[in-house]
Formats: C-alpha cells, structure tokens, sequence
C-alpha cells in the first residue's frame, strides 16, 4: 500500500508505477487473446486492487492493438471537442481512447486539473479532441468492465483479510473481537460476496473471451455483483476496524478511499442495473433456462 | 477455465427435460400435495427414470448406478429441483440414503434395502431432529435400550418430512449413558414405519401438507441387523448425510426457472423500474449462487471437500431463494397471493415464495453454516 501512499503524496510516483508495470510486460499481454492471457490479465487485476496500486492498469491492458492510447469508460462518447469526462489516472497519459457502452469511441486529452479529493485522488478530467476507430470496441468495453471487477475483487479480499487480521488481535470486554458472535456472522456474509464475486469474475473472463459478440450482459453483471458487494464488504470490514478503520495509518480506510473511482465512474451501479436489465431484454442471459432475448 | 459441462451432459439435460415433458403434467408443483395423484405422479416418474437408468445415475456401478460422473449428478439435481423434484421424496434415498448404506452397511443391508432405492420403489424419512434437539442435532434424547439381541426405541423425532407416506425411516437414536461428549453413542438405526409403537402427527405449516411431521417412537423394537455403521457410530454418518444435503438441492436452478417464467411481466412497459434492477440483480444472484455450488461439486470431484465451501454455497442459494421469491412477488404484485392452476404460472411463484421462507431453515439453520465458514475464516485466534 505504500504506492498508494506515496502517489497521494507525489502524483508523480505513478509515473514510476507504470515503469514497473512496463518492465513486468504489461504491454504483451492482450486480454481477449486467449484465456490463459484473460486469467493473467485478471489476476494482475486483482493483485493491483489488493493494494490500490495507484495505476490505470485495466485501462492500459486495454490500448489499443498496436500500442495505442489506453482505453476509459465514459457515459457516453461522443466526439464534440467540448466534451469532458472524469477518468481515474486521466492526467496520466497523454492521450486516451474514451469508449462507451454504445460502441461509440473518440480520441481525449487531459485537461490541466486533478480532483485530488479524498475520495478521488487522482481523478482528473478529459477532453475529446475527436473520432476514433470504432472497431472491436465492443469486445474491449466488455472486457474493461469485468477487468475492473476483478480490481475491485482485489480490494475486497484484501478489506476481509485486513478485517479478520483486525479482530483477532483487537481485546474488549476481556476477549478478542472474532468471540463475538455478531462479529463472526459479519465476517461470514463478507466471505459469501467475496467468494461468490471470485466466482463470478472467473466466470465471466470464460464468457467475455469466449463470446466476445456477446457477453455484454455477463460484463455488466459482474460490474453490477461487484460495485454492491464492494460496498457491504468494505462498509463491514472498515466498521469491524472501529474507529482505526477511518484513519490512513491502517490500510483499510486507503481501500476505503482509493476504490471510490471504479465505484462511481463511468457510472453508478443503479445505471448498470438498467444497463444490464436493457442488455438481457436484448440478448438474453446465459444459464439454465432463456431469458429476455435469449428466449 | 471452461465452464462448459460438455456435450454428454447437454444430451443428459435435454433427455431429463423430455422426459419431465411427456411424463410429468403441467403445472405439477410435486408430490407432496393434498391431491393422491401427485404422489402417484412421482412414483410413476422414478419407474421410469429407473428403466432409463437414471434414477441411479450417480450410484456406483457396483450398485447398479450408471457411475455417472459429479457433473452429471449435477444436471440431474438442477432439472429435478428446477421442475419440483418429480422424484418426490425419492431424492434423500437416491442422495444420501443409498450412499450410506453402501459406505456403512453390511451385505445383508444392502442386498435388502438398495434394490428397492434403486427401483424408485421404497420412501425414507428422516429421523434426526428432536424438540430440544435442532440445530444443535448431538443432544437428542431418544434412547435405544437393549432387548434381548435387539433393542427398544423411545422418544420423539419432529419436523420429520413425508413421515407419512415413508416406509422406512433412518432414526438417529442414544445407546447406553450420556457422557460428556455428546456425539458418543448415537446410532443410526434403519427402522420400517409400519413398526408397533410409531406414530406419525402431521405439523400443520405453510409449507402444505407432508413437509412437516411429529414422530412418536413408543418402545419400537428393533432387530441386531437394522443398526447402520455400527453402535455409537452414528454421528459418523449423520455427518455424511448432512454433508450430502448441503450440496444436494440445486436451489438456483427454480430460482432461474422461475425468472425465466416471469420474464415477461418483469420486463414489460409500464413495470417499475426499480423492478428491472431487482429482476438484474436477481439473476446475477442466482449465477453466483450456481457458480459457489459448482466449486463445491468441483472440490468434490477432486476428492479435497471443504465444509466451509458447502455452507458458502448453501448461505448464497437459500439467500438467493428468497430475494427470487421476493422479485417473483413484487413482478406479480396483487396476483402474487393467489394459488393454484388459475394462479400466475400456475401456481408455482407463490408455492415457491412459501417454500423459500424455510430455505434458511431445512437441513439446518444457515445461522450454524455462518458459523462454519467464520469458523474457518478466523481459525484459532478466534
């Protein structure tokens, strides 16, 4: 956690996350290549949410073919030059590929600001400068969102592990915390979404590389299962912490905080509710029996 | 990473689905209705499904099972819970009775009461739960007192489902002195119902009739032969057989039916919206809860079982049980109360809201599978 810490501090030392990152090859490896490649893709993902590495790294798995601009998640993209969008690590690279659920795609650049909150450290606008090549787009948005499922997974193993570290060593009333029953019944219903959004990220990489024309339903759902178990998750184990949970010093409140971005942007699990409802009355929903389009 | 079962359980599926088609009437919500002929529906599906070789898919082929794999055991759970268990009380034979007589019992044992599993021809009840003696199953009371080479049973069993129609009944009773460890000297006797001194009281419930029952055990004898897995080993194979429910009902396969179902109404113009982001969360819910009960089944398979996986999965699809049937209400709104054929779907939204109130409850409260997985989550320090 101490990149999180640090880049809070000095915004710069990203630059140097992503020097590492390079070195590890980040750059070779395309996610909708094969599902070895996807598995890898997933569990840096994953490894990167474990500490809140402070990186765009689903969005730089993401560039386009050929070593082009990284990929973000707007509301909708169009192509006017004044449009802007907020995007996690937006000041970070020159330029961006900004994509919609639509398919639509346009070029951006930052523009000279950062939100630099508590909640949105880095967090900084950008502009669209114009269209961009709209191919295959489709495939990448659906792989955008269940890879930033699998950040957020990392985030909440970690918050968990970080919670059950917590009341096994915290004495009240004489005993250890993990003796109180309420405590304990917390911790299990945190393992159920967490085990069950693992789960479901796994699933759901096997859908997207395998249907790539058609697993936007999948994606959303996993985005969907994992913005609301982030937020029961984090809530329990940052309440499990007590008062120490709010402070910076533990590293479950700069999970808290960090996470926020892929929490609210490109939009609210409510919007991905009516999204995912919208894309199953399109194209059905992969299971046991039809539904909606896939009747 | 491939979730896909493979072409021969795709064929499996599509055979089940054809036969639950042409044997099963629709709007048939099983066996344990007030109607005779639903029961006898049932009898006459686990006939069948025995000429094809089906009902013993999963038994070893020893058994006389088809040896079918842990994926095949799977699709057939999911289409017979997914269409109301056509099996009736079959199922807890087929799952787990069978299974522990072939792990516990000794030749005689299984020559008398396998073939008649196997056949679809004999109901099991049982005999576990007690008043004082729920969740916290190692404190039953009732007693096995010797009698000349076999043994006199008294006490009271309850919530004892399909008592009524069984012939059997797999009663967990206490040999000699409670000691301390509560576990030592239980004993799995497999009993006949029709025994002297066994009454059965049905339990009025929302559950409808045959779900619930009183057993009365007044000095029922008996025989040496009929105690399974030796004296004082019961709980040895209690264990096994709530290990077996744990991962035995495929919840999420009706949920997911039923969503199918009322699709339409959930999706349709003028529905509210906070209606179609229920309905989306709902399915996703159930995927998860499919997917949890397919790790357990995959660590099954790979012969590494983790108890913590099963109460996971089981706290996933109960839960999941119950926000389906609450999205299945909400679609059908002032509709959703009425039963019956002229019901909704005919009638299986709301038999399904009614079965989902006690998904947290049968085979043991999901309070105690929280307690499993916290359990393992905390270890020692705890």
């Amino acid at each position: 956690m101490d990149a999180a810490r640090r880049s809070e501090a000095d915004p710069d030392h990203r630059a140097a996350v992503g020097s590492v990152l390079e070195s590890l090859g980040i750059d070779e490896l395309d996610p909708l290549s094969d599902l070895d490649t996807a598995a890898a893709a997933g569990e840096l993902c994953r490894a990167a949410g474990r500490v809140a590495l402070p990186y765009p790294v689903v969005a730089a798995l993401l560039r386009e073919p050929g070593g082009g601009p990284p990929l973000a998640l707007v509301p909708t993209a169009g192509s006017a030059a004044a449009d802007s969008w907020a995007v996690d690590h937006g000041d970070l690279f020159r330029e961006w590929t900004c994509a919609d659920l639509d398919g639509r795609a346009c070029r951006a650049r930052p523009a000279p600001s950062r939100l630099g909150t508590r909640l949105g450290p880095f967090v900084a606008p950008v502009e669209a400068t114009g269209p961009a090549p709209g191919d295959g787009v489709g495939a990448r948005v659906d792989m955008h969102l269940t890879l930033g499922a699998w950040v957020v997974l990392g985030y909440v193993e970690r918050a968990l592990e970080l919670a059950v570290e917590h009341v096994r060593g915290r004495v009240q009333f004489g005993q250890p915390l993990a003796a109180f029953q309420a405590v304990q019944f917390q911790l299990a219903d945190a393992a159920v979404i967490v085990d069950g959004l693992r789960e479901l990220c796994r699933f759901t990489l096997w859908r997207v590389v395998t249907n790539q024309e058609g697993a936007r339903p999948d994606a959303l759902g996993v985005r969907l299962h994992a913005l609301d178990g982030a937020r029961a998750t984090l809530r329990t184990c940052q309440q499990l912490h007590g008062a120490a949970g709010l402070c910076d010093e533990y590293d479950v409140s700069i999970l808290c905080r960090h996470i926020q971005p892929a929490l609210r942007l490109p939009f609210s699990a409510e919007r991905t509710a009516d999204e995912l409802a919208a894309a199953v009355e399109r194209s059905g929903f992969a299971g046991l029996f039809p539904h909606g389009g896939g009747r | 990473m491939d979730y896909d079962f493979g072409p021969e359980a795709g064929k499996l599926r599509a055979r089940l689905r054809e036969l639950i088609a042409a044997e099963i009437p629709e709007g048939w919500l099983g066996a344990f209705s007030d109607d005779p002929a639903d029961l006898e529906v049932a009898q006459r599906f686990c006939r069948r499904l025995a000429e094809e070789g089906l009902l013993t898919l999963a038994w070893p082929e020893e058994y006389g099972g088809a040896g079918g794999s842990v994926w095949d055991q799977t699709v057939v759970r999911e289409e017979m819970w997914a269409h109301h268990e056509p099996r009736g009380a079959q199922y807890m034979g087929l799952n787990w009775v069978g299974p522990a007589i072939m792990a516990f019992g000794t030749d005689e044992q299984k020559r008398r009461f396998l073939p008649p599993i196997a056949a679809g021809r004999i109901i099991w009840c049982q005999g576990f739960s007690e008043p004082d003696a729920g969740s916290d199953l190692a404190s039953l009371t009732t007693r096995a007192e010797p009698d000349g080479d076999g043994w006199r049973i008294s006490g009271q069993k309850i919530w004892t489902s399909y008592a009524e129609m069984a012939q059997c009944c797999v009663l967990a009773a206490r040999v000699g002195v409670p000691t301390e460890r509560k576990h030592e000297g239980i004993t799995i006797f497999l009993v006949p119902m029709d025994r002297p001194g066994i009454t059965v009281r049905p339990i009025r419930s929302m559950l409808g009739r045959h779900h619930l029952n009183e057993c009365f055990f007044d000095g029922v004898r008996a025989e040496p032969d009929e105690v399974l897995g030796g004296v004082g080993n019961g709980w040895t194979v209690i264990r096994r057989a709530l290990a077996h429910e744990r991962v035995g009902i495929a919840r999420y396969a009706r949920c997911e039916r039923l969503l199918s179902l009322v699709g339409a109404e959930l999706a349709a113009a003028g529905a509210p919206s906070g209606l179609r982001s229920l309905w989306a969360r709902a399915l996703v819910q159930v995927r998860v809860a499919r997917l949890l009960a397919y790790r357990t089944v995959a660590e099954q398979e790979a012969d590494a079982p983790r108890d913590e996986s099963a109460s996971v999965a089981r706290l996933a699809v109960t839960q999941a049980d119950q926000q389906v049937a609450e999205v299945l209400f909400q679609a059908l709104e002032g509709r959703s109360l009425e039963a019956g054929p002229a019901a909704p779907v005919r009638g299986a939204v709301e038999d399904h809201w009614r079965y989902a109130q006690a998904a947290t409850v049968a085979s043991g409260t999901i309070e105690i599978q929280r307690m499993i997985v916290s359990r393992a989550l905390l270890g020692s320090g705890r």
